[in-house]
């Protein structure tokens, strides 16, 4: 190949390349949002709009977003974090502090202190949402137990009776949605208005309805988990096991171009972009070929969404006049949307306009999500063809990717707004505090600013295209951004479908179903135990906790558990998953605070990542870094049984272990290398938020999440700084184009393989022992690489936790 | 595997003491970068030897003891290494130097240009040119008479002789050469025992088949082959992979120490000993060694190569072409009936081919003799007459007339192939009438061979001569299957013949009436649809079909041409052998995938011998995680890592145990065996060593 050659490539892709950026612009970033805020509009009107609660014909604030209550008389709800002051619903975030750290053991004994203090009587012991913080610092919610907790308090200030009281927070309790999802939990404004009407003689008394919750009563558990969470948990693997299937088979008719059932609007539209950008659909690209038109089209996608940044000021659709975005900033989150890491340096709320968002943002969201499926679709064809060197055409195979996006996300962005999430063009709205606080210099607050925009829309392919870049700072912990115990089941079974389903699609292309199974077994071999970990380690609780009188014990009545970060309509379990789920798929999106999580959870998390996120993975790319670990694994057994190797009888040979293991390379280079740097200077250091081993955690968080490209953090990280702008913004672009281009050199070598036909003597690459090998293979690959920095991380703040003592003293 | 045809590792004085000394030379890092994996770890070695240095100074980062310890068993590691690649490549060079023997130089009577070859006659002395063996040049011409020792491969152009190719072969019994045909190779080294040959040389000095083997297992020309390029590009991502590890650890230490106020920053000797422990030592430092092995099992089966790449292309060998004769079925024939002819009674047909055979010594004569005696009973009589017949004279078997004999006084009994016995019929004036000529088809048309007798020129009948397949083939082809390797016979029979054959002796498939273009073609197929072919072959006609399939094996009695196009020789000429070259080819990948996994999962144990320690001083609850309550684990891991190459030293020379099973079943053994063994495996020798360290009072 000579340079010239290269170069007429590259001229060649440059206009397809700046028309079909513009073109799907159009149709995900204006059109998508648009019909999506009509329909919510139309459908759903309180809803799109804040869910605003009326209370005596008066705005009395969101029933979704929490308000700050510090009065006795009042019920309180839980800790928040946001400044400067709490319930800040313009700047949502959670504390972010470690399980070991001082500052949150301070924090749980003052919120101890001060309960006791307004009620010295009250000797039970406290749940343990009382004392922690939100994920969100928005959480409108507190459980039934610390509704309970309370009523002496509150009865004595409002001279009511302890019984009544109790049959006013019975009857305001918000039992588990549909029986099912999330915890049953009482909205601390909806009560503490309905506690002021009460007292003001408006309504009376609600009679007790039936014998309500037994609170005595230890709840049914199985392994020590109750079984509302086995049904949560077990509801979820199941549905995802039902949908990979006929979700794989369309995927794979829509990129094999066969009719489905969407085909007569979906190639329509296809066919329309594909004309107008210049695509003849039939002239397919080599390898080279292909990587350049990745390239020349990630060229219009950092830039633009870099230069949108830098002039929001001046563009329409910015209610809440914000300002340009510093360059460092704007760069690392024009790479971060584009590499689909989505890691967010930035408080969204206070840094993008909606016009940055939606026509920036979101259409990366969808384009990134995209290239990612259609590298992952060239390695396919590449493994299908017997003989020939191209890998089909990049510009139809990433339109069709948008094709399968774009349907999926309006059904969950339909769904969103149904639970409360905001679909809507117009500014924040400002609603009045019942019981107002003083900020940090020490005026008063009387007022909260909701903020709304087209939230529902960027949400849904913010899961779908598993991006996870928060339309709010609190990203899925934020009450409007995941409103409901539902959403957030839809939320999290939005993240892993389509990862797990081109599995399936894979099996299809493949001509092989089991093959397809294979690795869906494979992924679900360690996804499950990990999640299961993560489940155990924050059901458990803090230990450091306990002997402040602090009640972690899941009943019925609270979920219990490592409360900080967490928010209480989710409870442990849901947040776990999320947790694990977001992490070994390379979403980043979070519902709770990862940096408030336990040790060994939090420890899982990095790991889940440290795995090389390939276990369901990014869309597209998890699933082609999985068939690279399957190089990797099949070559070693294939050695093991005494012949050249091949996977899907295709021989692996010198180029393709150069290619695998590079890729496989990339990434923990790019992770000890920057963590290394980070921790030796002081511009790294400076970021550290949470001390002792956490605070080495955080760093190591940062960089395992960006340089695999998932984008959650341990949040307390202050990494908007230029150091952290640049180092992270290179770990992400090379850990994902780089890696692009090598995979894509892999499908180039391997599509002019012939297929060996499967004999006795073919090791096949779908039964239970490759399976079982595969596992070991991508377990010992990510172990011996990260253990090391892992055993100075969580597993020392585990150790020394477990061992009694604090770390840091 | 046939332990009777393998040569044994000859015991080879000194062998130990060598290896050793040329471990230490090994050290040589110009050498060493050949290999990574152990330059990184030499690398290592040197840099704690500094830190050693500093050490004695009174500056040191660690206990001068430790560090000085550490050093010395990371040198160790290089040097069982290299120990175990030298020890290889000394067997090695004592199968080369008994090769090489013979080619020792010799003198050679080459044949000027002025001479010109007339064919059956010896050239006049005036041509011959005495000259050194290393003087002669491809193409050039020599002489050879009884007596000499032909100086270097060639192929023969006129004469016939007797040659005496033990030197090579082990097998005393003379093989003849002749020039034309399929035994027109010589190799030099061997000698003349009978006739005169007029040669062709075939090669310059030093670039002979024999040249190539020895430099390949003396390690000079070694190249390495596509999977071991493939596994050395694995190990040295993991190495890297180590060595970042190992670097990082130390920023990370040092922040951790910062961060939690307590301990001191990992040293750079820990660092080291731990890159080493965690790199893929093991394997790396086995591969060259299990490489060479492999190519040394190869020779003491008595078969030679020119490149490793054929070997390794053995293992993934997917279709065997095998020829019918000689490898499926025994080289000779069984008689089993005497079909008399124009009037003979069958008991005279029997009498007379006994006759003919009893001093024929070919299998075949024995055969018929046999049949004789146990289907009529034909014993003392006939034997006891012809003992006592002086005039009894024996007629052997000549490629010329294809016919043997005996000739008693005014008797003359012939046997032979049907045309030749036609045409002797003939010249005797004699019609060959339809009857024989129908027992001579049915014969062939079942897959058998007709041999006609006739007396004085008057043709008696015909034997039937049927092929036999081998005893044992069938089983050896069921696990050929087995292991995922089709076989196809390969005949000049027609099709009825040849499925008869086919079948009985289980092949999965057969080439009938075989063609040189038909075999070229068949293998053509079979690598368009993604096989990889292994064929045998001796012909000239068959060198097409040896260059066109992945491994090839010429019989050394084979053609030049067919040596040629080969990639293997098979110096005993021993058809099956193929199949023993398939094995040896797997057990060289499998020998190399074990060792890989087993290094690999040794790596978890180590993390615990060294992690809990390295990070004690600032984090002490991590000494929770010293699960096996090691007192000097960095060193007893060092030393474990070095030991280990030590002990499987003779796994790598000897290769894993090959069974034929399924790919699935091999899989499943080898990772119980390597993979949770490896797993195991350390935590005990680490433990072990770390005992008796502690009996010995270190730490």
């Amino acid at each position: 190949m000579t340079h010239e050659s290269i170069q007429s490539m590259i001229k060649k892709q440059i206009k397809p390349a700046v028309l079909i950026f513009f073109l799907l612009t159009l149709l995900v970033g204006i059109a998508y949002p648009l019909v999506i805020t009509g329909i919510a509009q139309v459908i759903f009107p309180v809803q799109s709009n804040g869910d605003l609660l009326i209370h005596n014909g008066k705005i009395a604030g969101s029933s979704q977003i929490g308000q700050p209550f510090s009065s006795p008389q009042y019920f309180w709800g839980r800790l928040s974090a946001t400044a400067p002051v709490p319930y800040n619903a313009g700047a949502s975030s959670g504390s972010n502090l470690g399980p070991n750290n001082p500052a949150l053991l301070a924090q749980v004994q003052a919120r101890a202190d001060a309960l006791h203090a307004a009620d010295p009587k009250n000797t039970q012991a406290i749940p343990v949402d009382l004392v922690t913080a939100s994920g969100s610092g928005l959480d409108p919610d507190i459980s039934v137990a610390a509704a309970y907790y309370q009523v002496p308090r509150v009865a004595r200030e409002r001279t009511l009776s302890d019984s009544d009281l109790f049959a006013l927070v019975a009857s305001q309790i918000e039992p588990r949605q549909f029986g099912i999802f999330g915890e049953p939990r009482v909205n601390v404004l909806s009560l503490n208005l309905a506690l002021d009407d009460i007292s003001a003689g408006k309504i009376s008394v609600p009679q007790p309805a039936g014998s309500g919750a037994d609170t005595n009563d230890p709840p049914a558990s199985i392994f020590g988990m109750r079984i509302a969470d086995w049904i949560q948990l077990l509801l979820f693997i199941l549905l995802v096991m039902f949908i990979v299937v006929p979700l794989g088979a369309w995927m794979a008719k829509i990129y094999t171009g066969k009719p489905n059932v969407l085909s007569p609007i979906l190639e329509r539209i296809e066919q329309k972009i594909l004309i107008l950008g210049g695509i003849d659909p039939g002239e397919e690209m080599d390898w080279k070929e292909f990587a350049v038109a990745v390239m020349a089209f990630s060229v219009p996608c950092i830039a633009v969404v870099f230069l949108l940044q830098l002039v929001q000021q001046v563009l329409p659709l910015n209610p809440a006049g914000l300002s340009a975005v510093l360059p460092d900033l704007a760069l690392n989150t024009a790479v971060s949307f584009a590499t689909n890491t989505n890691w967010q340096a930035y408080v969204p709320e206070v840094t993008m306009s909606y016009f940055t968002q939606v026509a920036g943002l979101a259409v990366q969201n969808f384009l990134s999500a995209a290239v990612g499926m259609a590298v992952l679709v060239a390695l396919i064809i590449a493994f299908t063809r017997k003989s020939g060197t191209t890998i089909g055409n990049f510009w139809v195979l990433l339109t069709r990717s948008v094709m399968i996006l774009l349907p999926l996300c309006l059904i969950v962005s339909l769904v969103l707004v149904s639970q409360g999430t905001p679909q809507t063009f117009s500014g924040a709205v400002t609603v009045p505090l019942i019981d107002p606080v003083k900020d940090s210099t020490g005026a008063l607050v009387t007022t909260q600013t909701i903020p709304l925009g087209p939230v529902a829309s960027q949400v849904a392919i913010k899961h779908l295209g598993t991006n996870g870049g928060g339309f709010y700072n609190a990203n899925s912990a934020h009450p409007l951004e995941n409103p409901t115990p539902f959403a957030n089941f839809v939320e999290t079974f939005a993240i892993i479908i389509i990862p797990a389903a081109l599995c399936m699609m894979f099996g299809v292309m493949i001509g092989s179903k089991r093959k397809g199974v294979a690795l869906l077994i494979a992924m679900s071999l360690i996804f499950l135990p990990l999640v299961g970990l993560a489940i155990w380690s924050e059901g458990a609780g803090n230990p450091a906790l306990s002997p402040m009188g602090i009640d972690q014990v899941p009943s019925a009545l609270q979920s219990g558990g490592n409360m900080e970060g967490k928010e209480v309509r989710f409870g442990i379990v849901p947040s776990a998953l999320f947790a694990v789920v977001t992490t070994v798929t390379s979403c980043g999106a979070v519902n709770s605070m990862h940096d408030s999580f336990m040790p060994l959870a939090g420890g899982v998390l990095l790991f889940d990542m440290q795995l090389g996120e390939v276990v369901f993975g990014g869309v597209g790319s998890g699933l082609y870094g999985m068939l690279i670990f399957a190089i990797i694994a099949m070559f070693i057994a294939g050695l093991m049984v005494g012949r050249t190797p091949e996977l899907y009888g295709k021989k692996i040979e010198q180029f393709e272990m150069k290619m695998a293991t590079i890729v496989i390379l990339i990434p923990i280079i790019l992770i000890l290398a920057f963590t290394s740097l980070a921790v030796l200077t002081p511009m790294g250091q400076a970021g550290v938020f949470n001390p002792g081993p956490h605070g080495f955690s955080e760093i190591l968080y940062a960089f395992t999440s960006a340089a695999q490209n998932n984008g959650s953090a341990f949040a307390g990280l202050s990494a908007n700084s230029l150091f952290y702008n640049l180092a992270t913004a290179f770990c992400m672009f090379v850990g994902r184009y780089a890696t692009i281009v090598l995979t894509l050199a892999l499908a180039g070598s391997l599509v002019t393989k012939k297929i060996v036909p499967a004999g006795e003597g073919t090791l096949h690459d779908h039964r239970l022992l490759f399976i079982v090998w595969l596992v070991f293979v991508i377990i010992v690959v990510g172990a011996l690489s990260f253990l090391p920095a892992l055993s100075l991380g969580p597993v020392a703040e585990y150790m020394g936790m477990i061992a009694g003592g604090m770390i840091h003293g | 595997m046939a332990e009777g045809e393998t040569r044994t590792a000859p015991a080879i004085p000194g062998l130990y003491r060598r290896a050793a000394v040329d471990s230490v030379l090994k050290l040589d890092p110009r050498t060493l970068i050949s290999n990574p994996v152990m330059f990184t770890v030499e690398a290592g070695s040197a840099l704690t030897t500094l830190l050693y240095l500093q050490a004695l100074t009174g500056s040191g980062e660690a206990p001068t003891g430790f560090i000085g310890a550490i050093s010395a068993w990371l040198w160790f590691t290089v040097l069982f290494a290299n120990f175990a690649e030298a020890l290889a490549e000394g067997r090695g060079k004592a199968q080369a130097d008994s090769l090489r023997k013979m080619r020792q130089d010799t003198t050679a009577k080459k044949l000027n240009p002025d001479y010109t070859l007339i064919k059956g006659r010896e050239p006049n002395e005036k041509y011959i040119a005495v000259v050194s063996s290393s003087a002669l040049r491809k193409n050039d011409l020599i002489y050879v008479k009884a007596g000499d020792t032909i100086p270097v491969d060639g192929e023969v152009i006129d004469g016939v002789a007797s040659v005496n190719e033990s030197a090579i072969t082990g097998e005393s019994a003379p093989v003849i050469r002749e020039s034309g045909g399929d035994r027109s190779a010589v190799t030099g080294g061997t000698g003349i025992l009978s006739d005169w040959l007029i040669i062709r040389v075939s090669a310059n000095p030093g670039e002979g088949f024999l040249d190539h083997m020895i430099g390949l297992i003396e390690g000079a020309k070694r190249q390495k082959t596509p999977n071991e390029i493939a596994l050395n590009i694995l190990l040295l991502g993991l190495t890297v992979v180590f060595i970042a590890v190992a670097a990082a650890l130390y920023a990370f230490s040092a922040y951790s120490v910062q961060a939690a106020g307590a301990g001191t920053t990992v040293t750079i000797t820990v660092l080291v000993a731990l890159f080493v422990c965690l790199a893929p030592t093991t394997i790396g430092g086995l591969l060259s060694a299990i490489g060479i092995a492999g190519m040394d099992r190869l020779i003491q089966r008595n078969v030679i190569t020119t490149s490793g790449r054929a070997i390794e292309a053995a293992g993934d060998v997917d279709v065997l072409l095998l020829d019918k004769t000689g490898t499926i079925t025994l080289g000779n024939r069984q008689a089993v009936e005497f079909i008399p002819v124009d009037g003979t009674t069958i008991q005279d047909l029997a009498e007379t081919a006994q006759l003919a055979s009893l001093a024929d010594e070919t299998p075949e004569g024995r055969r018929i003799v046999v049949l004789a005696k146990e289907k009529y009973g034909l014993r003392g009589r006939t034997v006891g007459a012809s003992e006592t017949s002086i005039e009894m004279q024996f007629i052997p078997f000549s490629s010329q007339t294809r016919m043997s004999g005996v000739d008693q006084g005014a008797l003359h009994i012939r046997k032979g192939a049907a045309d030749a016995l036609f045409r002797y019929i003939e010249m005797n004036g004699n019609t060959v009438s339809d009857e024989l000529k129908e027992a001579v088809d049915t014969i062939s048309r079942v897959g058998g061979t007709p041999l006609v007798v006739a007396q004085n020129g008057k043709a008696l009948g015909v034997i039937h001569l049927k092929d036999i397949v081998k005893g044992g083939i069938r089983e050896r082809f069921v696990q050929l299957r087995r292991m995922g390797i089709k076989t196809v016979m390969i005949t000049g029979d027609n099709r009825l013949t040849a499925a008869t054959i086919a079948a009985e002796a289980g092949v999965d498939d057969f080439l009938a009436e075989a063609t040189p273009e038909s075999k070229l073609k068949l293998i053509r197929e079979y690598q368009a649809g993604g096989r990889m072919v292994a064929m045998t072959g001796d012909g000239t006609n068959d060198a097409p079909a040896l260059a066109q399939a992945d491994v090839s094996v010429a019989m050394n009695t084979g053609t030049q041409p067919a040596r040629e196009a080969a990639n293997m020789i098979d110096l005993d000429s021993n058809p099956t052998k193929l199949i023993e070259i398939v094995e040896i080819g797997k057990q060289l990948l499998m020998t190399r995938g074990a060792l890989t996994t087993f290094s690999i999962a040794n790596d978890i144990a180590k993390y615990f011998a060294i992690i809990p320690i390295a990070f004690a001083s600032t984090y002490p609850a991590l000494a929770a995680l010293n699960v096996l309550g090691l007192h000097n684990g960095i060193l007893a891991a060092v030393i474990f890592n070095a030991l280990i190459i030590v002990a499987l030293i003779p796994l790598a020379l000897r290769g894993v145990q090959y069974r034929a099973m399924s790919a699935e079943d091999a899989l499943r053994n080898n990772i119980l065996v390597y993979g949770i063994g490896g797993l195991i495996t350390p935590f005990i020798g680490i433990k072990i060593i770390d005992i008796l360290l502690v009996l010995l009072g270190v730490g």
